[in-house]
């Protein structure tokens, strides 16, 4: 039983056109242009309990706007979801209990108080009673490390620290379903991997529902075995991370060390020639023929050494983006 | 009802975080008092009425607004709800099992009190540098009527405005503007600058068909007993009536409004 449904989601936003400049301003001002953009245009797609989604997508693919519908913040134009049962935006107490939104560019703590304060208000609007929170405190303070900054007022945070304690705001009430968009956005390196690690532990330990979205590769690698792949409203692909290989990668790399001088127009009666410098040489092939490309290359080339390889995932996803030939 | 307490409470202590901010903002409205307080003097030079009052009842009225006018008008909701709106905040209330309106409610009446504390103290320190003869009703009938009509004002101003910052769903870019016009035009149709019975007849009567008197002029009228007993009872009732108005208006307004959120800033 899945605990998130869509199906067929739909929503479309009037947005208006201005002429460039003030005359256009004026313009604007009495007649104004319309035209629908179609932020999510028609996905489907069930997440079960205990999922880790990572959703991925260009800017403005619709991945935010997704899950701003399913948090029952915006009315979608057409098509049914479901979560937990709920419809979202009739914004339910008891629905509202049990999932969390955070946005890594937003907060929701309050600015000039210690985080503690928004902690303990969030407490209240949940309705958590004192011994779960203190416990859910206590090993989310411990998780994050941020037992020394609990008191500290939330302007005088510095970014990282901030980003975990909205993150234990958001999940204070220990939500079933998680919604993370772009959580680690402006971290440096080291504090990615802290949240990344954290946001796996949080999804083993307590089996919780989580949907990801990420403009970095590495979290969706290291964190989620399902991907959700939407661009320009539409979903492209719904599967394990290891599918997207399979099903956009129509061909393989070919690696070539060479101890002699080779051409590189000879090299292009093989493959499509992505890197040239010699002794090195990086050729696509198509995946069906990539055996005979190989032997070949072996019979007619000084190889000293071949390396047959699967294209990276980044770039399969990038080429799928840009609507590129992937051959 | 808890959660509304602690909002009640956060809020009280966010407001004194901001000290000097809070500090000016009381002498901006103990300097209006003031002046108000010199220009009438002057109007009454020589002279014993003006505009059928007495010197002690006009230096009583200002002194009053200064009160009312605190409760009533104290409102950060105003400075606020606009922005949030506009850049995507709201988002953070919805969602969550918390109403947007009854936290501004709150945080508005957190900023009431704190406001009312410093304005009685303002009106103790301005009467006896000014001593002038106030008068005020001790009838109970009066002052228990005086006190529902307050607090009905209250209400009435908090969704009155509410709905012009509502305009912020439709137009994201002009709220502020919008909101001073109409804040200006409140402030003087209710009688927070002068009275209104100073007014044209013609005025008056219009006056009387909008829920402005409502929220200072009618209230204070009834405190320094302008009114009849019978009288302040129907504009009581006629009060409720523009409560439940602007109600129904400002919920109509907001479910509207959050058909077109489109909950951005990202």
């Amino acid at each position: 039983m899945p605990v998130i449904q869509v199906q067929n989601l739909k929503k479309y936003y009037k947005v208006h056109q201005k002429e460039p400049g003030l005359s256009g301003s004026i313009r604007s001002l009495f007649s104004r242009k319309y035209y629908d953009a179609k932020a999510v245009d028609g996905v489907s797609f069930d997440i079960g309990e205990g999922e880790l989604v990572g959703f991925i997508g260009p800017n403005g693919a619709g991945k935010t706007t997704t899950l701003k519908v399913l948090s029952g913040l915006l009315y979608p134009t057409s098509g049914t979801v479901s979560v937990l049962g709920f419809t979202p935006w009739d914004r339910k107490p008891e629905f509202q209990k049990q999932f969390s939104l955070v946005m890594g560019q937003k907060n929701q703590l309050w600015w000039d108080l210690p985080a503690m304060e928004s902690f303990i208000l969030n407490k209240e609007i949940y309705e958590v009673p004192d011994a779960q929170f203190k416990q859910t405190l206590d090993e989310l303070v411990e998780l994050l490390e941020v037992k020394d900054f609990l008191k500290v007022q939330v302007r005088k945070l510095s970014l990282g620290q901030r980003m975990k304690m909205e993150l234990i705001a958001a999940l204070i009430h220990s939500p079933r379903i998680l919604f993370l968009d772009e959580p680690t956005i402006g971290l440096d390196v080291v504090m990615q991997k802290k949240m990344r690690d954290f946001i796996k532990e949080y999804n083993q330990r307590f089996n919780s529902t989580i949907i990801l979205t990420s403009h970095y590769m590495d979290d969706v690698k290291e964190l989620c075995e399902r991907v959700i792949i939407i661009d320009k409203g539409r979903l492209l692909f719904d599967g394990a991370l290891a599918e997207i290989i399979k099903k956009f990668a129509n061909h393989k790399l070919l690696t070539a060390v060479f101890s002699e001088e080779v051409n590189r127009e000879d090299l292009e009666k093989i493959g499509q020639v992505k890197e040239f410098d010699y002794p090195r040489a990086v050729i696509s092939v198509k995946r069906t023929v990539a055996s005979q490309a190989a032997a070949q290359l072996l019979q007619n080339f000084p190889v000293a050494d071949l390396n047959i390889e699967e294209p990276q995932i980044e770039d399969i996803i990038r080429e799928v983006f840009t609507g590129k030939d992937l051959a | 009802m808890r959660k509304y307490r602690l909002i009640f409470s956060l809020a009280f202590q966010n407001e004194f975080i901001y000290r000097l901010n809070f500090v000016l903002w009381r002498f901006r409205n103990v300097l209006r008092v003031l002046l108000a307080f010199f220009l009438w003097s002057v109007v009454f030079t020589g002279r014993d009425t003006a505009f059928g009052y007495t010197r002690p009842q006009m230096l009583g009225y200002v002194l009053f607004v200064l009160v009312i006018q605190t409760l009533v008008m104290s409102a950060p909701s105003n400075d606020n709800v606009g922005g949030e709106i506009a850049n995507g905040d709201l988002s953070n209330y919805l969602l969550k099992p918390v109403s947007y309106l009854k936290f501004w409610f709150t945080r508005d009446l957190a900023s009431k009190l704190l406001n009312i504390l410093f304005s009685v103290g303002e009106i103790v320190l301005l009467w006896l540098l000014l001593r002038p003869e106030i008068y005020l009703s001790f009838h109970p009938v009066s002052l228990l009527l005086g006190l529902l009509l307050w607090i009905s004002g209250v209400l009435i101003y908090f969704f009155l405005t509410k709905i012009a910052v509502f305009a912020a769903f439709w137009t994201p870019e002009n709220t502020w503007g919008f909101m001073f016009v109409i804040l200006v035009f409140m402030e003087v149709l209710s009688g927070a600058i002068f009275p209104l019975d100073v007014l044209p007849g013609w005025v008056q009567s219009a006056l009387q068909f909008t829920p402005f008197p409502y929220l200072i002029y009618y209230p204070i009228g009834i405190f320094v007993d302008r009114f009849s007993h019978a009288h302040a009872l129907r504009l009581l009732a006629q009060s409720l009536i523009w409560l439940g108005i602007s109600i129904w208006l400002s919920l109509r307004v907001w479910r509207a409004g959050l058909k077109n959120y489109s909950a951005t800033g990202r």
